[in-house]
């Protein structure tokens, strides 16, 4: 037993030791709006930067972010090329309400549907709001949870280190 | 003990597997995780009914560690509850590996073994799903295949048994699924205007003998070993209009939650709407008849569910609008919901500078038709389809949301609900409640933020000793928040019931976010309730004391 859990230390110490920054994994079943079964590779930017926020219909403080964001998404892009895609977690109880809720709110974000929750574990997102920057080969580079007004103007400054190459 | 052993060998085994798989894995690899901790701590309070704690402290941790190379990933979560946070089923109360899994997720072939959740549909037949704030988790342990033939294509097949705190349940849950996107399949389909995607699934059951007593005592009865429960589905969009429906049909399933009747179950769930850029309208109708399915035909708590109804109520996060949840009836209920959204353009009349957010939103929830035909080991009642009885519940609450300046933003709600105890299982009054609720924000500078939130609530619901269910009366909210930038937060609330109820409850809160970790202290009085998520509920007990918090994720 004692050896068992020794080794599993060990590797995953080397593991850590090696690691670069965590990959986004591109193999996980998302959803479309549109009721359509894609891989989460489909989240993609060209090379540029990409933000990624967990969100559900009933978080009050995921929609303040996603609502503060949405009056400065284009000077964002414009500067930065960044895009960003909103993951919702609402299961089935709210699951259809998600795109009327994105229309009603006049969000211009791509949106995916994960209603069984497997990019969220995969992502190790424990609460929302959760935020992750993807630098442009697909790595997590920052990640952060919760939002306060305001907030986003440090996202964005991060975004732009990424750009600048900081 | 020897079973944790064998849990952690097996672990380490399949790490280890995919380690010498690939002998790049190492570099290749990434380990990431997560971990919570949560604790409180409590003393007597006989007014609010809080009992002390005599560990003097309790405390719920769990972490996961996720490896992940390539199309190869495994995982561990241990989990302690020692002793479970108030409310938890004491049947938690240990410590152990709780979940493990190695996983293959390839182009067209996805195969996991171990423990894994999984949805077929919207659920109403096969969910297995975690909330750790409902301290609920029916995860099945044994194989998750899934198949994607041609793209637009999914067929899934899952076995195995389904978590029981530390321990598998009896029962054999097996199932398949098929779903099919007909714009993907159909090449001249591609580009429509009209999605398509249809979809079905069937689950099974199998759980061994055993003796349960007819109403007449000289009988047991026949029960069925196996069970099925089938269902198809359907979604459908054209432009800015969506359908979404689903209907499940469930075999004899003599249980305990439904008196051991022969009764088949069945459910609907539609769903449809239309949208636009800043618009939204949206209605849903279900019908719920007779669909609890469990993996264990003796089990009555919250464990062991295959299946999973949504409710259609809205999910409030405000304290009072929340006071009084509805809770899924899966015995029978139906319920329609409306919900609307629009956004006031900028530069008009109504939306000013910066637009004007309205979002209306009503439900109304009530029993179903019974006509008793006879008690357990016969058909149970007949009902006819159409026929609402009985009200459980009504929701019609109103939001505005505006920015008024650069400064000042003010979110503005109201809420009227009416409530029937028998949804949480005790007698009493149906009572009706109107909520208020204001919450302005000011920014003093562009990152430090104050919050203001004030809550009234009046309800004519009496307090009654015999049911003791403090939440009764008129309630006044009131709190301050305030952020230091989003890594430090301070807030000073009070709910306090000033008519025909009992209880004043203050509570002093500090937060501290660092990238992905959050610390979070409280202290104050905690008022007993029920905390939902998804329809789904969990009684938290009063508690006068310290909380606390740990999250992070790396």
């Amino acid at each position: 037993m004692k050896r068992l859990l020794m080794t599993l230390v060990l590797v995953t110490a080397t593991a850590f030791a090696y690691a670069q920054n965590a990959k986004m994994p591109d193999n996980i079943t998302l959803k479309s709006l549109d009721g359509q079964s894609v891989q989460s590779s489909v989240i993609q930017n060209d090379g540029k930067p990409i933000i990624i926020s967990f969100w559900a219909t009933w978080c009050k403080p995921c929609n303040k972010e996603l609502n503060a964001i949405r009056e400065v998404y284009e000077e964002w892009q414009e500067e930065t090329g960044v895009k960003l895609v909103a993951i919702s977690i609402d299961d089935a109880r709210s699951a259809s309400r998600v795109k009327p809720h994105v229309d009603g709110n006049d969000w211009p974000y791509e949106v995916y549907l994960d209603q069984n929750q497997d990019f969220k574990r995969a992502m190790n997102v424990v609460n929302v709001p959760h935020t992750f920057i993807l630098n442009g080969e697909g790595e997590i580079v920052w990640q952060h949870t919760s939002y306060v007004d305001g907030s986003e103007e440090e996202l964005i400054e991060e975004v732009r280190k990424l750009v600048n190459g900081q | 003990m020897i079973n944790n052993i064998k849990r952690v060998a097996l672990a380490g085994a399949i790490l280890f597997a995919g380690f010498s798989a690939n002998a790049q894995g190492i570099l290749g690899g990434h380990v990431t995780g997560n971990i919570q901790i949560d604790g409180q701590t409590s003393r007597r309070d006989s007014i609010i009914g809080a009992n002390a704690v005599e560990e003097g402290l309790l405390l719920n941790a769990r972490a996961d560690v996720l490896y992940t190379n390539g199309n190869f990933s495994a995982g561990i979560r241990f989990e302690a509850y020692q002793n479970p946070l108030p409310g938890f089923n004491a049947k938690y109360k240990g410590q152990g590996i709780a979940n493990y899994f190695a996983s293959y997720n390839g182009s067209w072939l996805s195969v996991t073994a171990g423990t894994f959740y999984e949805q077929f549909g919207n659920g109403m037949i096969l969910r297995a799903y975690e909330d750790r704030y409902l301290g609920m988790d029916n995860a099945i342990l044994g194989f998750k295949v899934a198949v994607r033939p041609v793209n637009g294509l999914t067929v899934k097949g899952v076995f195995g048994k389904q978590r029981y705190y530390w321990e598998w349940g009896d029962g054999l849950v097996r199932g398949v699924d098929a779903e099919l996107n007909f714009n993907s399949i159909i090449k001249s389909f591609a580009e429509s205007k009209t999605r398509i995607t249809i979809g079905g699934g069937f689950v099974s059951k199998y759980e061994k003998d055993e003796t349960i007593l007819a109403d007449n005592p000289e009988y047991k009865l026949n029960l069925p070993h196996n069970i099925g429960a089938g269902s198809v589905r359907l979604d459908l969009s054209h432009g800015g209009f969506n359908l979404q429906a689903e209907y499940a049909h469930k075999g004899q399933d003599p249980n305990v939650l439904n008196n051991y009747i022969y009764r088949e179950g069945q459910a609907l769930f539609i769903s449809a709407g239309y949208s636009q850029r800043g618009f939204s309208a949206n209605i849903q109708a279900k019908r719920v008849d007779n669909m609890c399915f469990k993996s264990v035909r003796s089990e009555t708590g919250e464990m062991l569910y295959i299946n999973y109804i949504p409710s259609i109520t809205k999910q409030h996060t405000y304290a009072f609008l929340s006071m009084y949840p509805y809770a899924t009836q899966a015995t029978g209920e139906m319920g329609l919901q409306g919900d609307v959204m629009y956004k006031i353009k900028k530069g008009t009349v109504l939306g000013g500078k910066y637009g004007t957010d309205l979002h209306l939103n009503g439900s109304v929830i009530t029993g179903i038709e019974t006509n008793h035909l006879g008690g357990r080991g016969t058909e149970g009642y007949s009902s006819s389809f159409f026929k609402p009885v009985g009200l459980y519940y009504t929701d019609v609450n109103f939001e505005l949301n505006k920015k008024i300046s650069q400064k000042i933003k003010l979110a503005v709600t109201y809420g009227f609900i009416r409530f029937n105890p028998v949804v949480e299982g005790h007698a009493g009054k149906i009572h009706t409640n109107n909520v208020v609720v204001a919450d302005l924000t000011y920014k003093v500078t562009p990152k430090h933020v104050l919050r203001f939130e004030a809550e009234w609530m009046g309800s004519n619901s009496v307090y009654d000793k015999a049911v003791d269910d403090k939440r009764c009366g008129d309630w006044l909210m009131g709190l301050i928040e305030y952020n230091f930038t989003s890594k430090l937060f301070v807030s000073v609330s009070d709910q306090w019931c000033y008519k025909d109820g009992i209880g004043n409850y203050y509570n002093i809160s500090l937060g501290y976010t660092h990238k992905a970790t959050r610390i979070q202290v409280g202290y104050g009085k905690q008022r007993e309730g029920i905390i939902c998520i998804g329809g789904v509920c969990r009684q938290v007990p009063a508690a006068n004391g310290l909380t606390f918090s740990l999250s992070t994720s790396f």
